[in-house]
């Protein structure tokens, strides 16, 4: 089967430093894959080149074998590749449910002009968004802030806020970004619960970039290393585990001894 | 050639003391300024009023209007600044404010000053003149030479003092220097009055060239903030840059174009715009966000 | 719900339509419907100035649209002879397009640096109309016709100004009239899908697009109704004045206009209006008092900030806003 993505020969260079050095893997539809890294391995930059928010010097990523590298952000997440943020990025003068819908803005059928005039297929639409809000806020279990303004939120709803976000643009892959950073223990193993849940249910591929070493081997079907912008390992958490470049490229930095 | 240059120079030397003051305040508080031009219409007429009225020398009256400007400035960011800061949903509510403390120091100066141009005659008498090819009245050049000693004054303060160097940890970060145990309601204060006071000065430096008048406060502020954008808006280079651009672009513009009436201008600020959709940051701002 | 705004909306209207002219006529005071009918324009071109501020960028040169459309009104009925009603949408639509060219590469500034942008953008308006040709420079074009009548079809829709005994009433309706359009296009705006868009682009761009939002272009149709918005209370002052002059609109209006914005409350669609009114109204009541005229006024502009920093109609505010 064909991957859903593929990162090829991706390179980015920042005037004389190389921040990421010909790296190369695939996505396969369905799975979680994590991309790790001690600090500065280039992790950031490598996620914000597949969702084109930084344009690649060199290389291509390229998904359902069309390219999408350095195209705008916004028609690479209508292709149906869409990010989260790693700060916790939402709109926070709207309620979380004015936050969900808004994000639904792909899946419009009706035109700008459609909405102003309020034709039959706007109110279709707004009456879609809605139900589709309301069904991701179950999935999610946001019912009982559904109403808050998102400014309001504690830094856990925040980050599922962020993913509801995501994935009102039903997105087929969604990119996470240090999705447990800043979370406590509970509060991660929760959302590693919601992200397989997210896979299982709504059928969205996964790639997320993290810090989280213990999160990471729990939650990923396969995981991508890298150290110093290049790609060192690649494989089933059992397999980075037991690979002696990944521990010696951990060695001596603190992930590594509350991780593996 | 030579002449053009010189004119710059002049000119240049006085925006960039404008423009830091500017540039400061900006840093500091995320505030645009609009009342900046007004306070330098205001230092001048204070500087006219002391020399005139009380026979009390030059140089003393520009101190006096720095320091009364320096505390006009502190009061207006006490009292008016700081509330709504903390209060408003947006930070855009600051601009109304300074644009009614513009309104407010115009009225203050139409009342106390009226509407007359004002001078105050010249500090030194003769003029330079090099073969015809430079010719400069010595007043400008004791004034260009004041503007371009407190600039290096100003940077020194900035680089060397205790409070210079809060104020530029609170301009890169004010979460960072708040940790850093810096006082950020105490520096907001000493730079804004610190901000007024530079166009205080300047207002009083030109009094005895130009002279003053009610109506120079807005175009003022409107030249302030080109030159801070030319050169990136919070960085205090920057306005220095951008001070001397637009003092050489006018000087040039004003002998070549002379007879195209206000043309200077409009070229000037088609150009700014051009170049701000190049670089919208300016020559050496930082990126937002 | 929805029947109590439609009541609201009745009442206003027969208020602006019926009551505030029978008022006028019983006081006498024949003066104010000049005043109301500025009000009324002004508050067009600042609902334009409101929409720019709806997708987070502060306007400062709507001035220079108002110019813009005041000139090509004034132009194509004092050379080629057009009726004003049709240079009416004409000047809206250029300003339109013109903002288009202006809005692809300005619109990329942020906060501070776009603001200034329009601040000189007015100012390069007004020094373009002195040095062109067409413009006719610091004279500027004066004693233009009135409106004269419009008729689609044989039926007669609007007469011809110069023969009503009063113009100034015909006035006072179309710009009430043209005030109401506006105002129902900006609340249809904010209350659409349109709003919720421009309101993400306000909280966060980054987010905006990557929830597929396309912020270029999303960012200049705004602006280039507001731009519309400025051109046709531009060309509607030039059809009151009969003239026009590059000093008519300069950077203190463009100013104005986001003080407008700004007193009303940047997040009601009504705030321009209010903030028109009680600009305009308070600068003129304050008339009385001479030379503290200033003085006053902006004394209660820096009161205002300090107790409503989110404008008047914040004082309306339920505990529950959205």
């Amino acid at each position: 089967m064909k991957p859903l993505l593929e990162v090829r020969n991706v390179t980015k260079r920042f005037g004389g430093l190389i921040a990421v050095n010909d790296v190369s893997f695939d996505v396969r539809k369905g799975e979680i894959l994590s991309v790790i890294g001690p600090n500065g391995a280039g992790k950031s930059t490598l996620f914000k080149l597949i969702s084109s928010f930084l344009k690649t010097s060199n290389g291509l990523v390229l998904f359902r074998g069309e390219i999408i590298s350095n195209l705008a952000p916004h028609t690479v997440a209508r292709r149906g590749v869409v990010r989260t943020f790693q700060e916790t990025t939402i709109f926070k003068s709207m309620t979380v449910r004015e936050n969900i819908i808004v994000s639904h803005h792909l899946q419009s059928k009706a035109s700008l002009l459609g909405f102003f005039l309020g034709s039959r297929k706007a109110r279709a639409d707004e009456k879609r968004f809605g139900e589709s809000a309301d069904r991701i806020i179950g999935l999610l279990g946001l019912e009982n802030i559904a109403n808050e303004l998102a400014s309001n939120l504690p830094q856990g709803h925040l980050r599922v806020l962020g993913m509801a976000i995501g994935l009102a643009t039903d997105p087929a892959i969604i990119l996470l970004d240090e999705p447990f950073a800043g979370l406590n223990h509970d509060e991660t193993m929760r959302l590693v619960t919601l992200v397989q849940r997210l896979r299982d249910e709504r059928e969205v591929t996964v790639l997320l970039v993290e810090h989280d070493i213990p999160a990471v081997m729990k939650i990923s079907n396969r995981i991508v290393v890298l150290n110093f912008g290049q790609k060192i390992a690649e494989g089933t958490p059992q397999e980075i585990q037991n690979n002696p470049g990944v521990i010696e490229a951990y060695l001596g930095s603190e992930d590594m001894a509350v991780g593996i | 050639m030579e002449q053009i240059i010189v004119n710059g120079l002049y000119l240049g030397a006085q925006y960039a003391l404008i423009a830091l003051g500017l540039t400061l305040i900006f840093s500091l508080m995320n505030v645009m300024n609009f009342a900046h031009g007004q306070m330098y219409v205001m230092g001048g007429f204070i500087t006219y009023t002391v020399v005139s009225q009380f026979n009390i020398p030059f140089f003393i009256a520009l101190i006096i209007s720095g320091m009364a400007l320096a505390v006009i400035g502190a009061l207006i960011e006490k009292f008016l600044f700081r509330p709504v800061i903390k209060k408003s949903k947006r930070d855009e509510s600051t601009m109304l404010l300074a644009a009614g403390i513009g309104f407010f120091l115009d009225s203050v100066i139409l009342l106390a000053f009226g509407e007359k141009q004002r001078g105050v005659p010249k500090i030194i008498d003769g003029v330079f003149n090099w073969d015809f090819r430079i010719i400069m009245p010595y007043d400008r050049i004791v004034i260009g030479c004041i503007a371009i000693a407190m600039i290096i004054a100003f940077m020194l303060l900035m680089h060397y003092s205790k409070a210079g160097r809060a104020m530029r940890a609170l301009a890169q970060d004010k979460v960072a220097a708040t940790l850093m145990g810096v006082n950020v309601d105490r520096y907001q204060m000493i730079g804004f009055a610190l901000g007024a006071m530079l166009a205080g000065v300047v207002g009083g430096l030109l009094v005895t060239i130009t002279g003053i008048n009610l109506g120079m406060g807005g175009p003022t502020s409107t030249k302030a903030f080109i030159m801070i954008m030319i050169g990136g808006a919070g960085v205090i280079p920057g306005a220095i840059v951008g001070g001397f651009i637009l003092g050489m672009m006018e000087s040039v513009g004003l002998s070549v174009l002379s007879q195209y009436g206000d043309i200077t201008y409009l070229l000037i600020f088609a150009s700014l715009m051009i170049f701000l959709a190049i670089r919208p940051h300016g020559l050496m701002g930082k990126p937002w966000g | 719900m929805n029947k109590k705004i439609l009541a609201y909306v009745a009442l206003f209207l027969v208020f602006v339509y019926a009551v505030v002219p029978m008022l006028i006529n019983i006081s006498g005071r024949l003066d104010f419907y000049y005043t109301l009918t500025s009000v009324a324009l002004l508050s067009i071109a600042s609902a334009g100035v409101w929409l720019t501020f709806y997708i987070g960028r502060i306007n400062i040169g709507q001035g220079a649209f108002a110019l813009a459309g005041g000139y090509v009104s004034a132009i194509l009925i004092s050379q080629y002879g057009f009726n004003f009603w049709v240079t009416l949408p004409i000047a809206g639509l250029f300003c339109a397009v013109l903002s288009v060219f202006i809005g692809l590469p300005i619109l990329r500034l942020r906060g501070v640096y776009f603001a200034m942008v329009t601040l000189v953008l007015t100012e390069v308006m007004r020094l373009t109309t002195l040095a062109l040709p067409i413009t006719q420079g610091a004279k500027g074009i004066t004693s233009l016709p009135l409106p004269s009548g419009l008729e689609i079809f044989g039926l007669k829709l609007i007469p011809d100004f110069s023969t009503l005994e009063n113009p100034k009433v015909g006035f006072y309706m179309m710009a009430i009239t043209l005030m109401i359009i506006a105002y129902a296009v900006l609340y249809r705006i904010v209350n659409s899908r349109l709003g919720h868009l421009c309101r993400s682009l306000q909280q966060n761009e980054e987010l905006a697009s990557s929830i597929g939002v396309n912020t270029t272009y999303l960012r200049v149709l705004t602006y280039s109704i507001s731009s519309f918005f400025g051109g046709i209370a531009g060309a509607s002052f030039v059809a009151i004045t009969q003239s026009i002059y590059p000093s008519s609109f300069q950077v203190a209006d463009s100013i104005n206009f986001m003080l407008n914005c700004f007193l009303g409350g940047l997040g009601y669609v009504f705030g321009p209006m209010l903030g028109t009114l009680m600009l305009y109204f308070g600068w003129d009541l304050l008339f009385t008092i001479g030379k503290y005229q200033m003085l006053v006024y902006s004394s209660l502009l820096i009161i205002l900030m300090l107790f409503l920093p989110n404008g008047v109609l914040s004082l309306f505010d339920r505990k529950e806003k959205r």
